[in-house]
């Protein structure tokens, strides 16, 4: 019989044997292993699924057109695809125009958009009804609906009044006699100030209107009503110059400057320009308890039937992602070429980047203590196991064993149980995660491949300090003493 | 004669009972720290929530709608509902002022800049000084409420400076579009005064803001002539998640039967403290931001089933790890319990003896358990949220139920095994 074959019968038969007590230290290093493998698994993994939970905070990322460029679908389409598809939550597109209510004389701010995406930038949206799913239907802020008295059901005429485009080349080539014009130019606080003209036989302002209900009623807003003001237009030519063809209305120069400008850029109104009107069925009434409540929202396909346009003004992303990660994005959409850029919603990952900093931090300290204290537990525990085997480490020191064949063999069973063990440990550990994981965030976790070995690995270092602390104490004692039961 | 024995025993065998006593000590501060641990730490996840800023607004009630719609400038006439200054103190007199953390009262205005352009101008409040009548004193205001604000350059606008009303803040877009800088003065103009403002900060907050011009509150209704008035507040409360209660209630408060309301009224629910504003605020509406107060409610719930869960992970671990350690002691001392037997004593004594042995080893490791763990959660408490977890006493009965009952439990069938051995065998050392 080899040495080698001696030495594994000693253990097996020592295991075998002894099997209570050793079924107590492989039970201890199997509860040590479960709760390192477990908590481990779970901290890794907080970050990631809490972030996904994060998301209900809505977008921390806006598309937004440079200077001078344009958005549309095809271009977000080219841009969306430096999101790797997993972080990409949701992407919901937004294009804001102004549509007036005519019989109710109002106007009232529309954001066409794509529900289905809405739903997972924006999960705290509340909607009274339902989305609209079909076309010509259309979602009421709150705030909107107890202004007008709207309800789930009813429905409201929207009209849109084209903003009158730049046109190729000089306006003045547009200014022939009888031409029908209409121009707009930026008023005060940035409203749009609009003005359409009838030219006469001699190409002389016949007629004026103005639409400055973007203005405040009492200064701006009065340019459109003040019969001596508009009154000085007629008869004029264009160009104007303000100051001398024209006098600005007192309290109101910003506006007056305005309808100057628009008349000077206006062109001939065309067919593209003519307003259309579209009724919509109101579905939902959204709740919010922000500003989205003053808005009324249709589906980008009724958008893009009515403006005849493709465009839009931004494009809300969420993102699952950490902050530095978030800012590669930026960067990589800047790189991307397409005129586009990417602005992070400080309030939204500012505020993610602590408050996650801080759960991170929790769980880590805690799982440090909790490894901690249950790695000194399994210590003590295979402590009381080995010093139990005092007398036999006794009789065999009297019998000529030496002290490192001993110590060999106890290390081996410290090893054999602490593989054991932590095979075991890791296997329920991973259970144990995954049942955390799927009861606390609904998905399941990712098995950590290397947390095998290492668990395996600690347990099994764990196991043999242990084992080795107290046979040092044995085989140092003279053998006649442990036998007698000192 | 016991009395004796157990002496005997943990004075003999020190390092055999110091060995339990110290396994004990670690599985009780384990229970006793992550006990602690998740108890406290609802309240302070949700006060780490609230740097997403305000989850309630108050608006008055006739115009709340319509200066966020229209982009009307000025808008008086339609805009003729404030709130008033002097109540906001009522804020911490309702019954969850406690839960109260910040708020900030708005107005503002669209102001002519030197240059022809406009810009709004919002008055608020920045670090406010509040004495209420309660005795109680806080410090109020958007440094509070922005916490995701960065200071690209100079300082918040402070308001115990002489001559605050003096000084604005100014959006990050709006300084490089006029190519401001601090220190700088502008001349504002609005509807019912001018002022000559100097920037002590440039600040980027990554949205509309960044283009708005922050002022006092009070240069604001001096500017407009609106003094003691404010348009909207912004609450930032501490909230319980809501429920089914909750959200009929939102819907209607007057629909519940009076055993709900109570039960309602007397919760953090945010409709709760929604409603409790709007009877201490004359002529407001209170609206919960659901942005904030529902993803609230989500990560409060998964962060404390998370650590409900981890707990009970580290309390079934420290349990077997006990227990596992008192049987392995018990066995170990078989010999001395054959003895015991040999000599006559009997099964119910040798029993009696041994369990008062460990349940004293348990209690002193309990003791120092106790408080290791309370230094754990300290120490938790302390590193990451900066701030002290309060010592929850119905942590100790749970914890000393624990240890009394996972001790016994791993002590007495020990004890039962090795009492059917045979003296002689057990003497012998044989098995």
């Amino acid at each position: 019989m080899t040495k080698r074959r001696m030495f594994l019968r000693m253990i097996t038969a020592s295991l075998l044997r002894r099997r209570s007590r050793m079924l107590i230290a492989l039970l201890s290093i199997g509860i040590g292993a479960t709760i390192l493998a477990g908590m481990v698994t779970i901290y890794y993994d907080v970050p990631r699924q809490m972030r996904a939970q994060m998301r209900s905070y809505g977008a921390n990322m806006l598309l937004l057109p440079e200077d001078g460029e344009t958005l549309d679908s095809e271009k977000l389409a080219r841009v969306l695809e430096q999101f790797p598809e997993d972080a990409l939550v949701g992407a919901a597109p937004y294009r804001y125009v102004r549509l007036d209510m005519t019989s109710r004389q109002q106007s009232f701010t529309t954001a066409g958009t794509d529900f289905e995406q809405v739903l997972k930038t924006s999960p705290y949206f509340s909607v009274e009804g339902r989305y609209p799913e079909a076309t010509r239907e259309v979602l009421v802020g709150k705030e909107i609906a107890e202004l007008i008295g709207v309800r789930e059901g009813s429905s409201m005429e929207l009209t849109w009044q084209p903003a009158v485009t730049a046109g190729e080349g000089d306006p003045a080539a547009d200014w022939v006699p009888n031409a029908q014009l209409a121009g707009s130019a930026e008023g005060f606080s940035g409203g749009a100030v609009t003005v359409t003209a009838t030219l006469d036989g001699e190409g002389k302002i016949a007629e004026i209107q103005v639409d400055a209900s973007t203005q405040t009623p009492e200064y701006g807003g009065r340019t459109q009503e003040d019969k001596p003001f508009l009154k000085q237009f007629t008869g004029k030519t264009l160009p104007l110059t303000m100051g001398e063809d024209v006098d600005a209305l007192t309290g109101a120069t910003v506006t007056s400057t305005a309808i100057v400008d628009a008349l000077n850029h206006s062109r001939a109104v065309t067919a593209a320009s003519q307003p259309r009107t579209v009724r919509y069925e109101v579905v939902g009434i959204l709740v919010t308890g922000g500003e989205e409540e003053g808005y009324v929202f249709m589906s980008n396909a009724d958008m893009r039937a009515l403006t005849g346009e493709d465009k839009l003004d931004v494009t809300e992303l969420s993102v699952s992602a950490d902050e530095e990660q978030l800012n590669a994005y930026v960067e990589a959409v800047a790189n991307s070429g397409e005129g586009v850029t990417a602005r992070l919603v400080k309030r939204v990952t500012k505020s993610e980047t602590a408050v996650l900093g801080k759960l991170q931090a929790l769980v880590f300290l805690v799982t440090v203590v909790v490894l901690l204290l249950t790695m000194i537990c399994v210590s003590t525990t295979m402590m009381a196991v080995v010093s139990e085997r005092r007398r036999e480490i006794g009789l065999r020191k009297a019998l000529g064993a030496s002290d490192n064949s001993i110590r060999a063999e106890f290390l081996g069973e410290g090893l054999f149980l602490g593989l054991l063990g932590g095979v075991m440990g890791a296997a329920l550990g991973f259970v144990f995660a995954q049942v955390v994981s799927v009861n606390v965030f609904g998905s399941s976790i990712t098995f950590q491949p290397l947390l095998l070995p290492v668990t395996v690995i600690v347990s099994m270092v764990i196991a043999a300090v242990s084992c080795l602390m107290p046979i040092k104490r044995a085989v140092s004692i003279d053998p006649a003493l442990v036998l007698k039961g000192e | 004669m016991l009395f004796r024995m157990i002496r005997g025993v943990l004075f003999h065998q020190k390092s055999k009972m110091l060995l339990i006593a110290v396994t004990i000590a670690l599985g009780a501060s384990l229970a006793t720290g992550m006990l602690n641990v998740v108890m406290g730490v609802e309240e302070k996840v949700n006060k780490e929530l609230k740097n997403y800023g305000a989850n309630i607004t108050v608006k008055p009630k006739d115009a709340s709608l319509l200066s966020d719609i229209y982009d009307v400038g000025e808008g008086e006439a339609l805009n003729a509902a404030y709130l008033r200054e002097d109540e906001l103190g009522k804020l911490k007199t309702i019954f969850w002022a406690f839960n109260i953390v910040d708020f900030t009262p708005f107005l503002d205005t669209q102001a002519a800049l030197e240059d022809g352009t406009t810009a709004r101008v919002v008055g608020t409040w920045y670090n406010h000084h509040l004495a209420l009548p309660t005795g109680e004193e806080l410090d109020a205001g958007v440094q509070g409420m922005r916490s995701w604000w960065e200071i690209a350059d100079g300082r918040w606008l402070n308001e115990a400076d002489e001559g605050a009303d003096d000084e604005i803040m100014v959006g990050a877009t709006l300084a490089e579009e006029k190519h401001w800088t601090v220190g700088e003065k502008v001349k504002l103009t609005a509807s019912h005064g001018e002022k000559e403002a100097e920037i002590v900060g440039i600040f980027d907050g990554g949205g509309d803001e960044d283009g708005h011009i922050y002022a006092t509150l009070d240069a604001v209704q001096a500017l407009t002539d609106r003094e003691g008035k404010v348009a909207s507040i912004e609450v930032s409360a501490l909230t319980t998640p809501d429920n089914d209660l909750a959200r009929r209630a939102a819907r209607n408060p007057a629909a519940l039967t009076s055993r709900d309301y109570e039960t309602w009224y007397c919760t953090a629910y945010v409709s709760a403290i929604c409603y409790q504003i709007q009877e201490a605020i004359t002529g407001s509406v209170a609206n919960a931001v659901r942005q904030v107060a529902e993803s609230e409610g989500t990560i409060l719930d998964k962060t404390k089933l998370l650590m409900i869960l981890i707990t009970a992970l580290s309390l079934i671990g420290s349990a077997l790890g006990i227990s596992n350690l008192v049987t392995a002691s018990v066995m170990e001392r078989a010999q001395e319990i054959g003895l015991l037997k040999a000599i006559g004593a009997k099964d119910r004594s040798i029993t009696g003896v041994v369990m008062t042995e460990i349940l004293i080893t348990a209690l002193v490791g309990f003791a120092v358990g106790y408080f290791m763990g309370f230094g754990f959660a300290q120490l938790i408490g302390q590193s990451v949220f900066g701030s002290a977890i309060e010592m929850n006493t119905k942590v100790i009965p749970i914890v000393a139920a624990l240890i009394a009952l996972v001790t016994i439990a791993g002590s007495l069938p020990a004890i039962r095994m090795v009492l059917r051995l045979r003296p002689a065998e057990v003497l012998h050392g044989g098995h």
